[in-house]
């Protein structure tokens, strides 16, 4: 999934690398918080953090909190190392441009 | 994948980025309720300063000391204005505890200065005057304070 330059094909797609970039910004993001800043639904946020989850780019925590289950998603360090590399192989594409 | 993508779609990826980077920066804050308490409690003070003994009032400011230190230590860094999302220490910039803190003792000194100001001028309660005078501070300096807090945010290198 990732090139020798650190591009990663599984972040690129628009709607994961908006979410990966959001998680990297943060500690955490609960799931509605992540949800209504990117305006997606709750099927297609879910389905793509399982892909993130499972390539163990983040972790979901479920967190019981004020009496309602919470859903929170955090970027784990292979996440955020992966995430750093691509963005700085986006940023080698517009420096070989 | 990276034979085929152009500068324009990196460009795009990267604006992405950065624009869901700033999503996270624009969290950065302090709930209302912690300026309209904090000023309603500068005016409590002021008060009893004024029409109290000096024993209620060290102990009032302790107790105010005590419930502000355990509040601030989850809020001053402004990284939860809202229970959704934790931004990043090093995103909300590390100094930002301190900046708000250094305003703080400010404001207390603020406070001393314009009520010997207006004990001076022989006002009835310099305390209240001061404290109602610092408490609107609070209210429109504080949020001011936060938005100064994201500009630098936003200033910073996307990734660090």
């Amino acid at each position: 999934m990732t090139a020798d330059n650190g591009f990663d094909e599984l972040i690129h797609p628009a709607t994961r690398l908006q979410i990966v970039s959001l998680l990297a910004a943060a500690d955490w993001a609960d799931f509605t918080f992540i949800r209504e800043q990117l305006g997606l639904s709750d099927s297609a946020l879910s389905k793509q953090l399982s892909t993130l989850e499972e390539a163990g780019y983040v972790t979901i925590e479920r967190p019981l909190s004020e009496r309602r289950r919470r859903v929170r998603a955090r970027l784990t360090p292979v996440g955020r190392e992966r995430f750093t590399a691509h963005v700085a192989a986006l940023q080698g594409i517009i420096a070989g441009a | 994948m990276t034979d085929y993508l152009s500068d324009a779609e990196a460009r795009v990826a990267l604006h992405d980025v950065e624009r869901a980077r700033q999503r996270v920066i624009d969290q950065i804050g302090m709930p209302k309720w912690y300026w309209w308490g904090l000023a309603a409690c500068w005016i409590a003070l002021g008060v009893l300063n004024d029409v109290a003994n000096a024993w209620i009032v060290a102990v009032a400011t302790i107790v105010f000391g005590a419930v502000h230190s355990a509040v601030s230590q989850r809020l001053l860094a402004g990284r939860r204005q809202t229970g959704n999302v934790k931004v990043r220490r090093d995103v909300a910039g590390r100094h930002a505890p301190l900046i708000v803190f250094s305003c703080l003792v400010g404001l207390a000194g603020v406070t001393i200065a314009a009520a010997l100001a207006a004990y001076a001028d022989g006002a009835e309660h310099p305390a209240t005057m001061a404290s109602v005078l610092v408490a609107v501070i609070i209210l429109l300096g504080g949020p001011r304070v936060m938005a100064a807090i994201r500009a630098g945010a936003s200033r910073r290198d996307a990734v660090r």
